[in-house]
């Protein structure tokens, strides 16, 4: 019998290295493991069973041999090792296990954790999206990281690249805290190229990880974690989605825990916004920009009604921004960037006939100098 | 019985006189060869043989030595034929020395006795010329290309027997004299254009850093997506360029001639060539050498473009070698067998996908992820990189540019051509007398003196120095490009508009970093 939610049992000291082995086991999911612990009274008695019972009480065959083979090596002297790591293992029971994720079905049994979990009166946003994100993702996500490190609150993502890796630097950078949930051991560094901000975390935020010090990032890993992400957060952001891709089905997970999801419009002919676009035809709820966003979730959490959100938001007039000081001509060019990268080419033929590329090139650099554009590629320019 | 008959040797692209000595002694019947023949010298003792017996001259049974001097240089090719079957006949003493005299001959020969184009007759012509002889005779096909040299007769023969009829001086038996007037040759192609940029359509921005590029000899790198008109644009860049000087001209076509790479029947290369290397290619084959020395790549594109396309693809230690000619412009090529030196003086062009599917940032097309977008782009050497002054971005040809092309408008390539020639006066006049060239000849201590940057200049450049993170080298760069951009635009002084356009064609490093 695999129940839904599980009564927080606190595990003993003594028993915590047997509680590493067994949670060691990748397929140690919730329901076996509080299954197994109602019938055995501790881990110790778990790991020790014989391969049999385990199999019949889990119902996974596989486990129970995962179990054994983990028995036989020296759960104490592996534990001190894990210590050693500086690595903290907290206990579904424990006083710093994340109490949102006591509320999720399937809660993780173990967490692994470098750094310092999030606290727990600060309210939490997941920030999810696409890998391959386009400029204008990206600058979605720095400007949120940014905003929600100003205004600490916690910003929990899956330390990927592309938006996750974008807004937790972000937020890092801001002062903010953020917590990785890793798809592999909190002791790799999964995609390497994160290493900086990897480091970071630990030092600024947390790295958590359901999997074992030591465990490869793998494929089928990931989604599992992406429960993690969503369980985690008060609020889910879908900053960029393609149409079938792994973070819509993050947005599944959120929606089954009773998140609030909240999704960035794109433009309808930008294929890197259709799942957004998509999640709002279904309801979800609009992101219009970070202080809005932010302010919302706030009001939500003292109790103001969604109708007087909702209310506001069909007032929603458009968001500031404060215009550069910048020549005539400058602001002309100015005018027709874009979060999306532009062309020379293309703002040479949007500016007039009165534009030739040379001007464009230079009104286009001093715009740089100024610091309101970027060069992503040659050529090739985005408003910053 | 002892003769004597001059003939050529090739060294890069000159070449040297060489003597061929024949003797017929009596003993057994035999045939040596000395003087360090190559391998196809060697074969040519059964050709000659042949060829003789064909047309009715037979080879004496006796002892037959011939001596190529001088001897210790290594003599390629199938040149030789045709020097050792005469200097055969004259020990034969059916020709008397009087009837050779002053005379050159180059040609390979067939079995029936007939004289085949062979590599390099101009440079050996030329030789001939500062040696001071008379009169070249050579293959008919390699007429054309020996008579632009002036003060020597050059002779077509087809066949051996009448040659060998010319110079008995039988009645009525002449062979054809060449003539070529270079001066006429290159006017007619002065006003001519294979490919006109008129052609182009849109891409406004990088028909605009191609002419900045032939301006100042600036290398370029043109990124896009496939089907942008990377290469229309790099194939149009030699015919922007100024029109060759006559010493341009010789330059080149020796350097094809030696290649073997003239076409038929072609006496000058009048106009700058295009080398556009698949990236399959050996090193011997972009650099020259080989097991017999061969210009390669590099040394076709001399005086005009190289143009690499797919330039991630070309194996990374073929494109760092290339350092060497874009410093020196010229290759030295060093074999155990020999030392080959070719002139190099090629403007690069390169050609890339910004990705590996090729339209990134457009990521509504794109899908590929950072790590291989990185990857791709790391493919490319970077002290290659480092030598590269612009780099522009090409856009999705749209179907109104299409459009806009068929109705003929768009600046035209001898209009073009004007600015460059404006340009390059310019800096004709600026460098005289110090050997450079062009701006992007100057290295990093001329740049402070002939580019000198005015107090608003100089601080403006210290703003981009560090809003766009630049390297030392990058900043020189940066100026230089700015020194052919104000040139273009006639001004004496380099003014702010012209070092930030100059910046703009320039990635962050961060683009490039791996």
């Amino acid at each position: 019998m695999i129940k839904n939610s599980f009564d927080p049992v606190r595990v003993s000291e003594n028993d915590r290295p047997y509680a590493y082995a067994v949670c060691s086991c990748i397929r140690a999911q919730a329901g076996r493991v509080f299954a197994l612990l109602g019938h055995f009274g501790s881990y110790k008695g778990i790991l020790y069973a014989p391969e049999k019972e385990i199999s019949a009480i889990s119902g996974n065959k596989e486990l129970a041999a995962d179990i054994k083979s983990i028995g036989s090596k020296d759960p104490l002297k592996e534990y001190e090792t894990l210590v050693n790591k500086r690595i903290r293992l907290i206990l579904h029971g424990d006083d710093d296990y994340p109490g949102k994720l006591l509320t999720i079905p399937d809660p993780p049994p173990a967490l692994f954790v470098k750094g310092r979990m999030p606290d727990k009166e600060t309210m939490s946003v997941a920030v999810i999206g696409a890998r391959e994100c386009s400029e204008y993702g990206a600058h979605i996500a720095r400007a949120l990281g940014e905003a929600l490190g100003r205004e600490k609150i916690n910003l929990i993502s899956g330390m990927a690249r592309g938006i996750d890796g974008i807004s937790q630097e972000a937020a890092l950078t801001a002062g903010g805290y953020s917590a990785g949930i890793l798809g592999c051991g909190v002791d790799i560094c999964y995609p390497s190229g994160n290493r900086k901000l990897y480091e970071a975390l630990i030092e600024k935020g947390a790295l958590i990880s359901t999997y074992a010090p030591g465990t490869e990032a793998r494929s089928i890993l990931f989604p599992p974690r992406n429960r993690i992400v969503s369980g985690m957060a008060d609020a889910v952001v879908v900053i960029e989605a393609r149409q079938r891709s792994g973070t819509l089905i993050t947005v599944d997970m959120a929606l089954e825990q009773g998140r609030d999801v909240y999704a960035v419009p794109g433009r309808i002919t930008d294929r890197t916004s259709d799942g957004c676009n998509g999640l709002l035809g279904q309801g979800a709820q609009v992101f219009l920009s970070p202080e809005i966003f932010i302010r919302e979730i706030t009001e939500h959490r003292l109790g103001v009604s969604n109708a007087r959100t909702a209310k506001r938001r069909r007032k929603f007039e458009g968001s500031e921004e404060a215009l550069p000081n910048l020549s005539p001509e400058a602001m002309h060019i100015y005018s027709l960037l874009d979060h999306s990268p532009r062309s020379v080419e293309d703002i040479a033929a949007m500016a007039g006939r009165e534009y030739t590329v040379s001007t464009v090139r230079l009104l286009l650099m001093q715009i740089v100098i100024n610091g309101y554009a970027g060069q992503i590629s040659p050529g090739v320019y985005i408003k910053v | 019985m002892y003769s004597k008959i001059t003939t050529g040797a090739l060294i890069g692209i000159h070449a040297i006189p060489v003597t061929v000595e024949a003797d017929i002694a009596a003993g057994l019947p035999a045939f040596s060869m000395v003087g360090s023949p190559g391998s196809e010298v060697r074969e040519s003792r059964d050709r000659v043989w042949a060829a003789l017996k064909n047309v009715g001259l037979p080879m004496p049974a006796s002892h037959i030595t011939i001596n190529l001097s001088p001897a210790d240089v290594r003599k390629e090719g199938t040149s030789y034929d045709l020097p050792i079957a005469i200097s055969i006949l004259q020990a034969m003493e059916l020709l008397t020395p009087e009837e050779t005299k002053d005379k050159l001959f180059v040609g390979e020969l067939g079995l029936s006795g007939e004289i085949k184009p062979v590599r390099g007759v101009l440079p050996i012509v030329q030789s001939a010329r500062e040696y001071g002889i008379k009169e070249c005779v050579v293959p008919l096909e390699n007429a054309p290309e020996g008579s632009v040299v002036p003060d020597v007769v050059t002779r077509g023969a087809s066949d051996i027997m009448s040659l060998y009829n010319y110079l008995k001086g039988e009645h009525g038996v002449s062979l054809p004299v060449f003539h070529t007037d270079t001066d006429k040759l290159l006017s007619e192609s002065k006003d001519r254009v294979t490919f006109d940029f008129s052609e182009v359509s849109g891409q406004e921005d990088a028909k605009r850093a191609a002419l900045i590029s032939a301006a100042g000899f600036h290398s370029l790198l043109l990124t896009g997506p496939p089907g942008a008109g990377k290469t229309m644009i790099s194939k149009r860049i030699p015919g922007i360029m100024p029109g060759m000087s006559i010493d341009e001209c010789l330059e080149v076509t020796a350097v094809h001639s030696v290649a073997g790479m003239l076409p038929p029947g072609k006496a000058l290369i009048t106009s700058r060539t295009f080398q556009n290397p698949h990236h399959t290619l050996s090193k011997a084959a972009m650099m020259g050498g080989g097991s017999k020395p061969h210009p390669g790549a590099v040394s076709l594109a001399h005086r005009s473009v190289l143009f690499l396309d797919e330039l991630p693809e070309f194996q990374r230690d073929i494109i760092d070698s290339l350092r060497q000619p874009l410093e020196e412009h010229r290759i030295n090529i060093q074999r155990a067998a020999y030392s080959a030196e070719y002139p190099a003086d090629f403007l690069l062009v390169c050609a890339m996908n910004p990705c590996p599917c090729g339209y990134y940032p457009d990521r509504n097309k794109c899908t590929c992820t950072e790590p291989m977008i990185r990857k791709y782009r790391g493919k490319v050497s970077g002290p290659i990189l480092d030598r590269i002054d612009l780099c522009v971005q090409l856009n999705a040809v749209k179907i109104s540019d299409i459009k806009q092309s068929r109705t003929g408008s768009g600046i035209g390539s001898l209009e073009l051509r004007k600015k460059v020639e404006r340009a390059r006066k310019m800096q004709e006049e600026r460098y005289k007398g110090t050997g450079i060239r062009f701006n992007s000849d100057l290295n990093s201590s001329e740049t402070e003196k002939y580019c000198r940057l005015g107090e608003p200049e100089s601080e403006f450049m210290s703003d981009i120095y560090e809003k766009l993170s630049l390297s030392a080298r990058a900043y020189h760069r940066i100026i230089r490009v700015s020194r052919t951009i104000a040139d273009l635009d006639g001004c004496a002084e380099i003014s702010i508009p012209h070092l930030a356009e100059a910046a703009s064609y320039r990635p962050s490093d961060d683009y490039w970093r791996r």
